[in-house]
């Protein structure tokens, strides 16, 4: 019992406990800031570790990302703008049951849901870290493009009534994938000669604008909406909606160790994919989109299990599969940590320390979660006026960080009054916001398998998990239009009844 | 013995001061106090990790307290104009590796290298072939005759990069006309030649060190000039037949015109601070070859860098 | 379908017409480089601009055939109302909304983050209602001075400096 050993002394030896909570309550504090996500977060909290022991500092930078994830369903439920990119599915029916005067139930729900999520995860992360370590080595660029468009194919279920329009979104999406540096031949694509655009928009804009912007942009001139009058409080779900809320957990765990396990997925497409399938396998789908408790219970859920499960293909092969377990490498490598099979000979301090101190986290979660509520939401209830205000300069500081550089805020403020056209001629932004996230893999990994090939389709029959991921699509796509088309019929039958 | 790695550290660390006790020697006086040092990488990223630990070790030699600055975006687009804009007293310097060439090439950057100096170069990094061991491939000849009989997979990590540079120079240099590949980075190239969708892959000894400890990769050749001081047994890509030799560069350049008194200074301390044995322990971990450039070659050694790698760039229509 | 949405619908889809046509031309731009794969670097954006395109053109015809439509007298058309009463702007006033955000990115590179940002603020809340007295001005400056402190102070970001300050 080595590990159990090494356990003990790290708990009452050193100060672990301080470095899970203090990492929790920072990553919720910038996961709640709009803007922050929470690879900003770990990197802004990344010099400040430098002199730290790497267990704590790595626990530090774990325990973070866990309570960003939290923190970015604050304010996706209460002013309807994510936190992190992870947060984005949250809001559809987050912000519904804050409409309806029940933010506190949605946020009880949402740290429920966290913890359950987390725990999962951090169970996943113990038991197939080592064992399981071969999943990211069988994805081949076939499998990575059958990844990229089994996400695509969510758009068909995401388009509320309006298929043309929301492909069409989609379409966008995926041009202003295109822009920056050719993923094969490296030539420039639509960068104008400007280097800022070399690397790509950052998905990262595109949210904050269309969401965040455009919203201020469509509240500009109303009194009262922004404000919560009612005072809120976190109501954790009784026992009855727990009982209730297990089927989409279920299934935002199952995405949520999928995705954390695929380099590439990352949080917000587990979040919207767990969303999709939560609705799809619900007991009352007409709720969602209209204030379902499920509907926050999937994609948070989802979205902190990636939190625990994205350190496995990071640990067992130094594979950081999103922008914050980039981050996290970062953390090992200045500390002298390589990742990888050895890690766990060489360095089982680090890697219990880690175990313990995100299951501290977890569990801390709740009371911290709770205690920093009151913070958040008086913030919220400040008067709409001073709030917009507030809230502009906060996006427009929080996006300088991330390159220092004005032309992001010019390209967030240019996707605000892009998101406010969608919204007034009735175009659908989530296709747009995955068309974005999507567009380069799909992209990248379709020509990397074609140049593998020398222009053979065929190599996508010969890779197993693609073939699977694609026929997944291609029954998702069916399913969602099969609803469109009967869901379009029964209007019809309705009006013709009226 | 309860932690025995905090003992151990802490010995480490006496002795490390002990070391620098006895090798202490008196700093060159700087003009100034405070030197800011700028990269183009966030924080824990491969040149920031460069700068930060050469920061702790320059204050020996040269007096001075030195700190980082990360300006990132544009794909050090901007760094270089924060740099280019500095007063050139030695009071900035900025962290040079190719990628600010080709980015100075690929766009229209408002200051391009030409328009900041180099200063002193410090490294080179190891570039290497690499295949998985359990695959078919035991050199890089065994490579190449596959790629003549059949179709040559290989792997770079970034599409405009000098790693993509060299696979089209091997191309070319052996008369085959493999497949290569470009990827997201070192890590996900790595995964492809270990899964054995790829023959080889060209990357970098600190990205593959932790495959190649655990013996799942093999190093087939290296491009350095000369063989790696921690690899004995690899060959170069020279010795193998092809005459080719990157130089991925790791120095310092600072804005034009500085004065004469402030380069002699770097060219008198670098050496020392390359031969310091608490840093050689740091970077040869890293498996950067120590390779000092004085300031006076360092110039046309770079000028020359971006001359070569502009004309592989347009000969092949990157660039129009 | 009202005629108001017909013309919306209308304008949307020569937007997104013009889209496709503007990225096309942008596709000539670039490079043909003997590194690319046999699909290309142009490959994708052109199959993108001719599937906007066409979606674009389906979209116009939609939105003049149901225009035509309506201005048959039809038997009470029931439109399913959207139970969404979320508040909508006019587009003047989102501008004018979207304008202080622009103005900002100009100013602060001249006058400096802590008076940037609290001219933002400040002249957000007074366009969106709040009174004009020293209440406004004293949150205004407060909450830039927070705002300072949090980003520039602990986080240690620096934030546009400007030429005094």
């Amino acid at each position: 019992m080595h590990s159990l050993g090494i356990a003990f002394d790290l708990l009452f030896g050193s100060p672990i406990i301080l470095f899970s909570i203090v990492g929790l309550i920072w990553g919720i504090i910038g996961g709640s800031l709009p803007g922050i996500s929470a690879s900003i977060t770990m990197a802004l909290l990344l010099p400040f570790t430098y002199g730290m022991a790497p267990v704590q500092a790595i626990v530090m930078l774990a325990c973070t990302y866990i309570g960003a994830e939290y923190g970015g369903s604050i304010p996706a439920i209460l002013i309807r703008t994510p936190g992190t990119n992870s947060a984005a599915a949250t809001v559809i029916d987050g912000y519904e049951m804050k409409k309806q005067g029940r933010a506190g139930e949605a946020l009880g729900i949402s740290l429920w849901s966290g913890v359950i999520g987390s725990l999962f995860g951090l169970l996943m992360l113990i038991m197939l870290t080592e064992p399981l370590s071969w999943v990211a080595l069988a994805f081949r660029p076939t499998s990575y493009f059958a990844l990229g468009i089994l996400g695509l194919s969510v758009i068909a279920s995401m388009t509320n009534g309006s298929l043309l329009k929301g492909l069409a979104a989609a379409v966008v999406g995926l041009m202003i994938s295109t822009i920056g540096t050719d993923p094969i031949s490296g030539v420039t694509r639509f960068t104008f000669g400007s280097p800022e655009l070399l690397g790509g928009v950052e998905p990262v804009l595109i949210m904050i604008g269309i969401f965040a912007v455009s919203e201020l942009m469509m509240q500009s001139g109303s009194r009262d909406i922004g404000g919560l009058r009612e005072q809120v409080k976190v109501r954790l779900p009784s026992l009855s909606m727990m009982n209730r809320l297990k089927r989409s957990q279920f299934i935002g765990c199952l995405l949520g160790t999928f995705e954390g396990l695929t380099p590439g997925g990352g949080g917000s497409i587990a979040a919207f994919l767990s969303y999709n399938e939560a609705k799809r396998w619900s007991k009352e789908p007409e709720k969602f989109g209209k204030g379902s408790e499920e509907g926050v219970a999937a994609p948070e859920t989802a979205n902190n299990t990636v939190a625990s499960t994205a350190l496995i293909p990071l640990l067992s092969f130094g594979i950081p599969s999103s922008n914050s377990t980039a981050v996290l490498l970062g953390g090992l490598l200045i500390h002298g940590l390589l990742p990888g099979p050895r890690l766990f000979e060489q360095n089982a301090d680090v890697v219990v320390g880690l175990y313990l101190g995100s299951f501290i986290a977890t569990l801390a979660q709740i009371v911290v979660g709770i205690l920093l509520l009151p913070v958040c939401v008086w913030l919220v209830n400040r008067p709409r006026a001073y709030l917009a205000g507030f809230i502009l300069a906060l996006i427009l500081s929080g996006i300088y960080t991330l390159n220092t550089s004005l032309a992001d805020l010019g390209i967030a403020l240019g996707m605000g009054l892009v998101g406010y056209l969608m919204r007034r001629a009735g175009y659908p932004f989530l296709p747009l916001i995955l068309g974005v996230v999507l567009g380069h893999m799909v992209e990248s990994s379709y020509r990397r398998s074609l140049l593998l090939s020398g222009g053979d389709h065929s190599i996508f029959l010969e890779d197993p998990i693609a073939i699977g991921l694609l026929l997944a699509s291609a029954v998702f796509v069916t399913l969602s239009l099969v609803r469109e088309f009967r869901d379009a019929r029964n209007a019809k039958l309705k009006d013709a009844h009226a | 013995m309860r932690h025995p790695a905090i003992v151990t550290a802490v010995a480490a660390s006496l002795s490390a001061w002990l070391a620098s006790g006895v090798s202490a020697q008196t700093p060159i006086d700087y003009p100034h106090k405070v030197v800011t040092l700028v990269t183009h990488s966030s924080p824990g990223g491969g040149s920031d990790v460069f700068l930060r630990e050469m920061a702790k070790h320059l204050p020996k030699y040269i007096k001075a307290t030195f700190v980082i600055e990360n300006v990132q975006g544009g794909s050090g687009a901007r760094a270089v104009s924060r740099l280019a804009t500095a007063p050139a007293d030695g009071s900035v310097f900025y962290a040079t590796t190719p990628t600010y060439i080709y980015t100075s090439l690929l766009s229209k950057t408002q200051h391009g290298y030409k328009d900041v100096e180099p200063l002193v170069n410090f490294f080179t990094d190891s570039e290497v072939i690499y295949t998985r061991t359990d695959g078919p491939y035991k050199t890089l000849k065994d490579v190449i005759d596959k790629a003549q009989t059949s179709r040559g997979r290989w792997g770079a990590a970034n599409p405009a990069s000098l790693e993509r540079q060299a696979a089209e120079q091997l191309k070319k240099a052996a008369n085959v006309t493999p497949a290569v590949v470009s990827h997201e980075g070192g890590g996900d190239l790595m995964i492809n030649v270990l899964n054995g969708t790829l023959d080889i892959g060209i990357g970098e000894i600190p990205e593959l060190r932790p495959q190649l400890e655990a013996g799942k990769i093999r190093l087939l050749a290296t491009f350095d000039a000369k063989r790696m001081e921690a690899f004995p047994n690899v060959p170069t890509v020279k010795e193998s037949g092809y005459a080719i030799a990157l130089d991925k560069f790791r120095g310092l350049a600072g804005p034009k015109g500085m004065p004469p008194a402030i380069t002699k200074i770097w060219d008198e301390a670098v050496p020392k601070i390359l031969a310091d044995p608490d840093y050689q322990k740091v970077y040869r971990t890293e498996s950067l070859v120590a390779n000092f450039i004085p300031h006076d070659r360092y110039q046309g050694f770079v000028q020359n860098f971006g001359t070569v790698t502009e004309a592989f760039l347009r000969e092949n229509g990157v660039l129009k | 379908m009202t005629e108001r949405t017909a013309a919306k619908d209308l304008a949307g889809g020569l937007v997104v017409l013009a889209i496709a046509i503007l990225y096309y031309l942008g596709i000539g731009d670039i490079a043909e480089s003997s590194l690319a794969d046999d699909v290309g670097a142009g490959g994708l954006p052109r199959i993108l601009a001719f599937v906007l395109a066409g979606f674009g053109v389906v979209l116009v015809a939609r939105a003049i055939i149901e225009g035509a439509l309506t201005r048959v007298p039809k038997q009470a058309v029931t439109v399913a109302q959207s139970g969404d009463n979320d508040p909508i702007a006019p587009l003047p006033r989102a501008l004018g909304f979207l304008g202080f955000g622009a103005a900002y990115v100009v100013l602060v590179p001249i006058i400096g983050y802590l008076p940037a940002i609290a001219l933002l603020i400040g002249a957000v809340a007074l366009f969106e209602g709040a009174a004009t007295n020293w209440k406004t001005s004293l949150i205004a400056v407060g909450g830039a001075v927070g705002y300072w402190a949090i980003f520039v102070r602990l986080l240690g970001v620096r934030q546009p400096p400007g030429w005094f300050f």
